[in-house]
């Protein structure tokens, strides 16, 4: 299903976005060294977004991505990861892919509003919740630690 | 330039698109490559020695990247089965969620290098069997089903009602016992999701003269839950002419297509 510039832009202002309750890091259903998170947003306008976490300490990555559920990935933030943009630059290691009607989620950019580092996910996800305009009524855990024996 | 200069260039050029580099507390070697998960980032992987061997891995970031761009909770059989044949293309093992391949004594490290990379590229293009980055409608999947089902169907049969007015149900299914006509709610907005059941419900209500005789139809509204836009109301609302199924539960709709 398209998604406009604008309401994409709509989305991300409404800021009555919200995630109720805590949220605990768990295995995937690989049991892969990662550890993620998953939880629906709520808001008043109803839009069926949800919003993923993704970790690894050994590399160290991180990501928090926001998903509307009839388009997949529209907003989401990487780190440990480099990225290279249509246009042939590359963004490094702390980017951010935001949907355009031109590029759907392939352009990303440097979130200068991202100041934590991916070691610490707790305070990432705080940074990202401001400038998603998202408000999260809970606490997110901090991850287990890292397994290092992985096969 | 010469042949032999173009060959030259391009094998001088191509180790430099791989930047390898220690990484963590040394353990692992991560080579940057200059291949692309389908979003523009980067395909790391990642080497370890083990005695005579060594162990080239993506250490799961592949599998971890498609699922962070989807809402679904787990890979569907199908998809599974895709990462299966990439992996068997490219000589490479799926554990753990990790694409890994072991590079032996005699083998080239390189060449086991851009194996597991070239298997990460391929299991990541499963990117494009979602069904929103594809083209593919939610009743193009309920026809598919249909089809594994070995149910019989007509899709976009038209059919006109007790006011002249022609519908078009996604579905007319002939199954052993009975046949169903059925309609597929699919929408991705709250708002436009009560525009949706209303024109279901009016459908089913000029079509009506189709649910009697000895070869009575049955009626079907199948709601697309795997987006949360559907209220009680909407539900009750078809419910009044229709039965209800769930896309979420597709072996209760096959059961009901298959009941008397």
């Amino acid at each position: 299903m398209p998604l406009s510039n604008s309401e994409l832009e709509t989305i991300l202002n409404d800021a009555s976005k919200r995630i109720e309750g805590d949220l605990v890091w768990q295995e995937d259903e690989d049991h892969s060294p990662w550890v993620e998170f998953r939880a629906d947003v709520r808001s008043e306008a109803g839009w069926p977004l949800l919003v993923r976490g993704s970790y690894y300490p050994y590399i160290p990555a991180l990501s928090f991505v926001l998903i509307l559920k009839t388009v997949g990935r529209v907003y989401g933030l990487d780190l440990g990861k480099d990225h290279h943009n249509p246009q042939c630059n590359q963004v490094g290691e702390k980017h951010k892919h935001q949907w355009t009607e031109h590029l759907r989620d392939k352009e990303a950019y440097v979130p200068h509003d991202i100041t934590a580092p991916p070691t610490d996910p707790v305070a990432v996800w705080r940074q990202f919740c401001c400038e998603a305009k998202l408000t999260h009524e809970g606490a997110l855990h901090a991850p287990p630690p890292a397994r290092k024996e992985l096969f | 330039m010469s042949g032999i200069g173009l060959c030259r260039e391009f094998s001088d050029g191509l180790a430099a698109l791989f930047d390898c580099r220690p990484h963590g507390d040394g353990e692992y070697q991560r080579i940057r490559t200059p291949y692309l998960y389908p979003d523009g980032d980067n395909i790391d992987v990642f080497c370890k020695a083990e005695g005579d061997l060594t162990l080239v891995t993506d250490l799961g970031e592949t599998s971890r990247w498609l699922r962070m761009q989807t809402a679904a909770l787990r890979r569907s059989p199908k998809q599974t089965a895709l990462i299966q044949d990439a992996c068997l293309t490219h000589g490479v093992e799926f554990y753990k969620g990790m694409l890994q391949a072991r590079c032996r004594q005699g083998d080239n490290l390189a060449a086991v290098v851009c194996r597991v990379a070239q298997a990460a590229l391929r299991v990541a293009d499963l990117w494009f069997t979602f069904r929103t980055r594809s083209l593919e409608s939610v009743a193009d999947e309920v026809a598919e089903f249909l089809t594994e089902r070995e149910l019989s169907f007509v899709r976009g049969e038209k059919l006109a009602g007790r006011s002249g007015r022609v519908w078009t149900p996604d579905f007319h299914v002939r199954a052993k016992l009975r046949s169903s006509l059925v309609y597929v709610l699919s929408t991705g907005s709250r708002s436009a999701a009560r525009s949706v059941v209303n024109h279901v419900h009016t459908a089913f209500f000029d079509l009506n003269y189709l649910v009697v005789g000895p070869e009575a139809l049955r009626f079907i509204s199948l709601f697309d839950d795997t987006v949360d836009v559907w209220s009680d109301e909407d539900y009750r609302l078809a419910e009044q002419l229709s039965t209800v199924a769930r896309w979420s539960r597709p072996d209760e709709f096959a059961d009901l297509l298959q009941a008397a």
